[in-house]
This record gives C-alpha cells, sequence and structure tokens, in this order.
C-alpha cells in the first residue's frame, strides 16, 4: 500500500472514528438500506452538508417532525418535483455568496427516476454544482411498494401484482445512471452497500467533483418490506445483485466509463431472484427473459467501457 | 421627496418589470418562457450580459423549477425574482404553495392571461383567481409605472421581517405586458436607499450547512396549526405594511398608489364601480364622463388581492347605495365574477345594497369605457329602486352594441 492510500480513511473508521449525525432510534425498518446510506453519506462527506430530499422513505426520518428532528444535518425538504431544482437554488445562492458547502440531494428512485426526473436532468444539463444521490429501492416502497420506471421487469409489486393476468410488471427498469452518464457531467456512479469501501470512495470522488458541477450516485438500495426478504439478508441480496451483474459497479467522469469492480464469473440472476419473494412467482422463461435484459445490459456498458477508453 | 428625477424611458410593461428588479440588486433569478411574460426574462438576460447586473440566472426547464429554484435560494437568504403567466403559473402550484408556507419572501411578476381549460393565448385575470388561496400576498397594477414600482415595493414588502411571504406583482398579459409608456426609471441609489431599511432590521432564519437546521419539517397536529395561523397572522399584517410601504415610496420617490386600495371620487359618491388592473384607467375616464351628466359615481381600484383589503374596502364602500364591480375572471362555481363575490362577503360591512356582477375583458376582450359608462348607468339605476339583473356576461350579453 502506498503512503498516500494509507492516509485515505478506512471504511471501519468511518464507522468508529465519525459522529453519526442521526439518532440511535429512527423510524427506518430494520435492515433498511436507506438507512444504512443515510448514515453512511455524513461521515464521508463531512457533517457541514446541506440535505436536500422530499416526501419518501427517508423524509420519515430526515424531514423531523415539527420543530424535532432526528438527524442534526441542515436539510430542505420540497415536493418530489423540486428537489434537483432547489438544490440548484441553495448551491446557487451559496456559490455567489462564496461559500463551498456541498449541496447533496438525497431521494428515492420515485423522485430521481419518474416525478422528479426532468429538474434533475435540467439540473445535470445546467452542469449545477451540486450531488444527487439516489437510492434506488425500485419503486414506491414508502407510500406502499408501488412500481416506479426503476422496477425490474417481472416484479411484482402492489400496482403490478402478479395474478392469473398478470406476470408482474410487463415492462423493463429505466436505466437512470446511464441516462445521467450520457449528459456528460463530471461525475457518475453506481454503488451498493455491500461494496462499502467502493461507495466511500465514490462519494468522495463526487465532492471532489462539485467545484466542476453535477455528479450523480446511483446506490442500489434493497428494501425489506417491498421486496420481501428476510432482513438479515439485505447485505446479501447488494452482493448477489453485483455478482449476477444485475446491478453492476461502475463510474463515469466525464463520458469516460469504467466498471469498477468487474465480476469475472458471474452468476445466474436466479442467485439474486430466489432471495426475493417480489419475483417468486416467476417461472422458467420469465426469468430467461431477466437474464436476458442482465447480460444485455452488461455488455452495452462494457462496450460503452471500451469505446470511451 | 428625496429621490433625484429618473430617466424616462418609453417601454413596455414586461421591460418595466425587468428595471425595476434589476434595481433591486437580486441574488438568483429563474425564468422559462411563455406568452407574454417572455421579455422579461430575456431583459433581465441582456441586463446580465451586458454586465449591468450580476445576480445568478437559472434558466430553468420548466416553470415547476423556475419556483422551486428561487423559493430555496430565498430559504437559504438571498432576494429572488422569478415571473410567469397563466399555465406556467399552473405548472408550479405546488412549488407555489410551497413557497408560501416556506415563507420564502419570493417575489414574482405574473403578466396575466387566461388559464383553465379553453386554449386561450390572451389576457385574462383567472390565473390570479385560481392561486388566490396559496398563501401568497397578490397585487394587481393599473399601468407600466406602477408595474415599475409596485416591484420595488414588493421586496420590501415580501423581505419585511414582520412580513416574510410571497409575493405576486400581477398586471394584465398583452395589454400592459407589451403596451409601451413612458416610465420614469429611478436612480441606483434611491432604490438602494428606499431597500434599506431591511438592512438593519433582524434578520429572517437561513439554511446553513453545518447547523441542525430544516426547511420544511413534518407539522404535527398542533405544530401544523400553529404555522398556519401564524402564515395567516402575516397576511393580515401585510395590508397595512403595504400602506405604509407605500406612503414611504410616495414620499420618497413622488409616486404614490393608495397602498391596498386606490379610491377616485368616491367621497361623495352615491354608487361605486369596483375595477382592477388595467380596466381601471379606462374606468376613471367613464367616471368623470358621467359626473359630467350629473351621475354621483366613484371608482375603487383594488391592488391588493391577497390578503383582501376588507377594512378600507368597507370603508370605502359603506353607505353607498349600489356597487357595480367588473371581473376579468370567473367565480367558477358561483357564475360571477370573483371579486364581486369577495365584496358581496362584506355586506355585514357594507350594508345591503344592490351589488351588480359585470364579467368583461375575458381572452383579450377589451374593457371599453362604453362598456363601463353602460356599469354605471345600470348600477345607478338599480340605486334608484329599478329590478336589475345580478350577474352580466358583457361580450355575449351586449354584443349589439359594440
Amino acid at each position: 500500500m502506498t503512503q498516500e492510500a494509507k492516509k485515505q480513511p478506512r471504511v471501519f473508521n468511518y464507522f468508529t472514528e465519525k459522529d453519526d449525525q442521526f439518532s440511535g432510534g429512527v423510524a427506518w425498518c430494520a435492515g433498511c438500506m436507506l438507512e444504512l446510506t443515510a448514515r453512511f453519506i455524513p461521515k464521508v462527506l463531512g457533517k457541514d452538508i446541506i440535505l436536500v430530499g422530499c416526501p419518501s422513505c427517508s423524509a420519515t426520518v430526515l424531514y423531523g417532525q415539527n420543530i424535532g428532528s432526528w438527524h442534526k444535518l441542515a436539510y430542505y425538504s420540497c415536493l418530489m418535483t423540486g428537489v434537483a431544482s432547489s438544490a440548484t437554488g441553495i448551491a446557487r445562492y451559496l456559490r455567489r455568496t462564496g461559500k463551498e458547502t456541498p449541496v447533496v440531494c438525497f431521494t428515492g428512485d420515485g423522485c430521481a427516476a419518474d416525478i422528479g426526473f426532468q429538474p434533475l436532468s435540467g439540473a445535470a444539463e445546467r452542469n449545477e454544482h451540486i450531488l444527487y444521490i439516489c437510492y434506488d429501492n425500485e419503486g414506491y416502497m414508502n407510500t406502499g411498494y408501488q412500481r416506479s420506471s426503476t422496477t425490474p421487469l417481472g416484479a411484482s409489486t402492489s400496482t403490478t401484482p402478479f395474478g392469473s393476468a398478470s406476470q408482474g410488471k410487463p415492462t423493463q427498469a429505466k436505466n437512470v445512471p446511464l441516462l445521467m452518464a450520457m449528459h456528460n457531467v463530471p461525475y457518475v456512479a453506481t454503488a451498493t452497500l455491500s461494496n462499502l469501501e467502493d461507495l466511500a470512495k465514490k462519494l468522495l470522488k463526487a465532492k471532489s467533483k462539485l467545484s466542476e458541477g453535477f455528479s450523480y450516485l446511483h446506490i442500489f438500495a434493497p428494501c425489506v418490506m417491498g421486496w420481501r426478504f428476510d432482513s438479515s439478508l439485505s447485505i446479501e441480496v447488494c452482493r448477489k445483485a453485483v455478482s449476477t451483474n444485475y446491478f453492476p459497479l461502475w463510474e463515469a467522469e466525464a463520458g469516460k466509463f469504467r466498471l469498477t469492480q468487474e465480476v469475472s464469473n458471474p452468476k445466474p440472476v436466479q442467485e439474486l431472484t430466489k432471495l426475493l419473494r417480489k419475483f417468486s412467482h416467476l417461472k422458467e422463461p420469465d426469468l430467461r427473459e431477466l437474464q436476458q435484459t442482465v447480460d444485455a445490459r452488461y455488455k452495452f456498458l462494457k462496450g460503452l467501457c471500451e469505446i470511451s477508453k | 421627496m428625496q429621490a433625484k428625477k429618473g430617466q424616462i424611458k418609453v417601454i413596455t410593461g414586461n421591460a418595466a418589470a425587468a428595471y425595476a428588479v434589476m434595481l433591486c440588486r437580486p441574488d438568483v433569478i429563474t425564468s422559462y418562457p411563455i406568452t407574454p411574460m417572455s421579455e422579461v426574462a430575456e431583459q433581465l438576460s441582456s441586463f446580465r450580459a451586458d454586465g449591468l447586473m450580476d445576480a445568478e440566472m437559472v434558466e430553468v426547464e420548466g416553470e415547476n423549477s423556475a419556483m422551486n429554484v428561487v423559493a430555496a435560494a430565498s430559504i437559504t437568504g438571498g432576494r429572488v425574482f422569478t415571473a410567469t403567466s397563466s399555465w406556467g403559473l399552473a405548472f408550479m402550484y405546488d412549488a407555489v404553495q410551497q413557497a408560501a408556507g416556506f415563507r420564502a419572501p419570493v417575489v414574482m411578476a405574473i403578466a396575466n392571461r387566461e388559464t383553465p381549460g379553453i386554449l386561450a393565448v390572451s389576457g385574462g385575470q383567472q390565473d390570479i383567481i385560481s392561486t388566490r388561496d396559496t398563501g401568497w400576498i397578490q397585487i394587481i397594477v393599473e399601468n407600466c409605472q406602477e408595474i415599475f414600482d409596485t416591484l420595488i415595493m414588493a421586496f420590501r414588502l415580501a423581505e419585511d421581517f414582520d412580513i416574510q411571504l410571497p409575493v405576486m406583482v400581477n398586471y394584465d398579459g398583452f395589454y400592459l405586458s407589451y403596451l409601451s409608456e413612458a416610465v420614469e426609471i429611478s436612480n441606483q441609489e434611491d432604490v438602494d436607499k428606499f431597500l434599506e431599511p431591511l438592512k438593519t432590521q433582524p434578520q429572517r432564519q437561513k439554511l446553513v450547512g453545518g447547523q441542525p437546521l430544516g426547511a420544511g419539517s413534518h407539522g404535527i397536529d398542533l405544530g401544523f396549526v400553529e404555522q398556519r395561523y401564524k402564515h395567516c397572522l402575516a397576511l393580515e399584517r401585510s395590508a397595512v405594511k403595504l400602506d405604509e410601504i407605500d406612503n414611504e415610496f410616495g414620499d420618497h420617490f413622488g409616486r404614490r398608489y393608495s397602498g391596498q386600495i386606490d379610491e377616485y371620487r368616491t367621497e361623495d359618491a352615491e354608487i361605486v364601480i369596483v375595477a382592477s388592473g388595467s380596466a381601471a384607467g379606462t374606468a376613471r375616464t367613464a367616471v368623470d364622463a358621467k359626473r359630467e351628466q350629473g351621475i354621483k359615481v366613484g371608482l375603487v381600484k383594488i391592488r391588493l388581492f391577497r390578503p383582501f383589503p376588507q377594512k378600507r374596502l368597507a370603508q370605502a364602500l359603506k353607505g353607498k347605495k349600489a356597487i357595480g364591480v367588473i371581473d376579468r375572471s370567473i367565480n367558477f362555481g358561483w357564475n360571477c365574477g370573483p371579486m364581486y363575490s369577495e365584496i358581496r362577503a362584506l355586506s355585514p360591512e357594507i350594508g345591503i345594497v344592490p351589488m351588480l356582477s359585470y364579467i368583461d375583458g375575458l381572452a383579450n376582450l377589451d374593457i371599453t369605457r362604453k362598456n363601463i359608462e353602460k356599469i354605471i348607468d345600470e348600477t345607478n339605476n338599480a340605486a334608484k329602486g329599478e329590478r336589475y339583473q345580478e350577474v352580466t356576461w358583457i361580450p355575449l350579453e351586449w354584443q349589439e352594441e359594440k
């Protein structure tokens, strides 16, 4: 290990040495990957950030109630339509007054991929100096597990339920991180909680890119309640998503793509789907179709890495 | 008068708005083009391009973002401005309500235009009406000079420590947005001086990184009710505050608008016509003409629509024998004009007298002097005890007299 690398705080240090900005008992579910993400972010980025978020699972804790709060961070809560735009307003004024406070959007996929996608895309195109973090739990988990546009093909949700005339969601997930990378912004990356070291590095890189403009982090965050798996398996689900190439870990710096963790022998997607009851109704042909989607996306990503070298 | 004489320019209402905003030294401005407001954004952009103004300009991808950007910048401490019209206002509706609930002192110019259902690229005040319950302060102005002056006053009002509410400055789209008039552009140092009290007041709470502060916490039970109540009280305070600021503006610049409402020949009037916006100017001419014919008529111009100027209207209208109200919009569900129904709600204070609702000027139709004179005649006849029609859709019912 080089001297340089030694100076970098390890993930272990983040968890032991940094103050937790959240109270011990909060209104998130046992095994919630959003909670781990939320607690981890200020440990890496520092507590002098302004978080911007909207009604969602995260809001149950981040919003606070009346004048009380479960955390010590500065937080701007707005509607689902206004996260990236509100962050724009905050960042523009702060920069105008010479302050470098990182402005960090923190939303689920319902906001990032669906109702808040327009302002997200707008802020990226304008290259606003903000970091947008999406914790992707593949649906509207706070309102009762409805489908969003990142819900995968075949998943049973409360609005695409499995039934005698339905095999779950009939269409594929929107690839939001790839869409964001196509805005050619300074930094886009995917990450998940089973690879915390990787997540920490990407958070730090995104922070360092704030002086250049827009960064986007897409975090795979399994939901115990919505996806229906045992709360002890959360990290295992993340791990399987990576090892099956269902959720490849990559980054794109100003249009240059790179896999940050290459999986040499990817496992079949069943390794992941068998853990999740939202997929339990899928038959062999459905799984084959899902596997084809995973393979095609991975191939496309590899291609991007090759041609943007 | 303390201010030096400003430069007279012949400019449109939109340009007058832009000049006023530039002189108020805003921090963050957003814009998304929409007819008939786009020129405001173009003018401000050219001021920025020519180095006359250093505000952060955000060319957002839609009006919803336009409002979110300025509301958040305002909560962070900035002086902010945006402008829109009609459907643009409708598209930012959620953020409009949030800005008011956040007590964000946003100033927004609206070149009024028709809204619901039927596509109309034409003037009307329906957009004001569709946002009257959002908790904003809404001011309606009559001419280009008043646009300029009221926008300067709007920053004083919005950012006042006792108010901290967003303000809409409304002017008739097409009529005033594109009308060129002589406008006195005040000098920078005089505008600075007028806005100076905002610096010496206690400063509003701002969102700061590293501090456990939140904007938009979840309002629970009494916490929610308390915030709503305080919001309502601030709105109530803003009516008197507007009168005070108007007075101060008059002392400083020599131009006055009488704050919440403007009364014209009402003192000895037996009947009164109520109008707002650019129609008020025409109404004044009609009042003069009818006075010459011996009808004791006066005009009340509504400037402040939210909060509704209850006290001053009651004073102005009390004891009058009949009241005719001209609306450039519809109160859906009541089949009358919105200002009319609001004034009728003041009946306990005013007294039970004939009140006549006139709907005119929809979709760019002119509210003509001839129409207003007929309104005065009908109102006068009603005062004398003649039978009258409560609601008249002038463009449909008086066609033959055009």
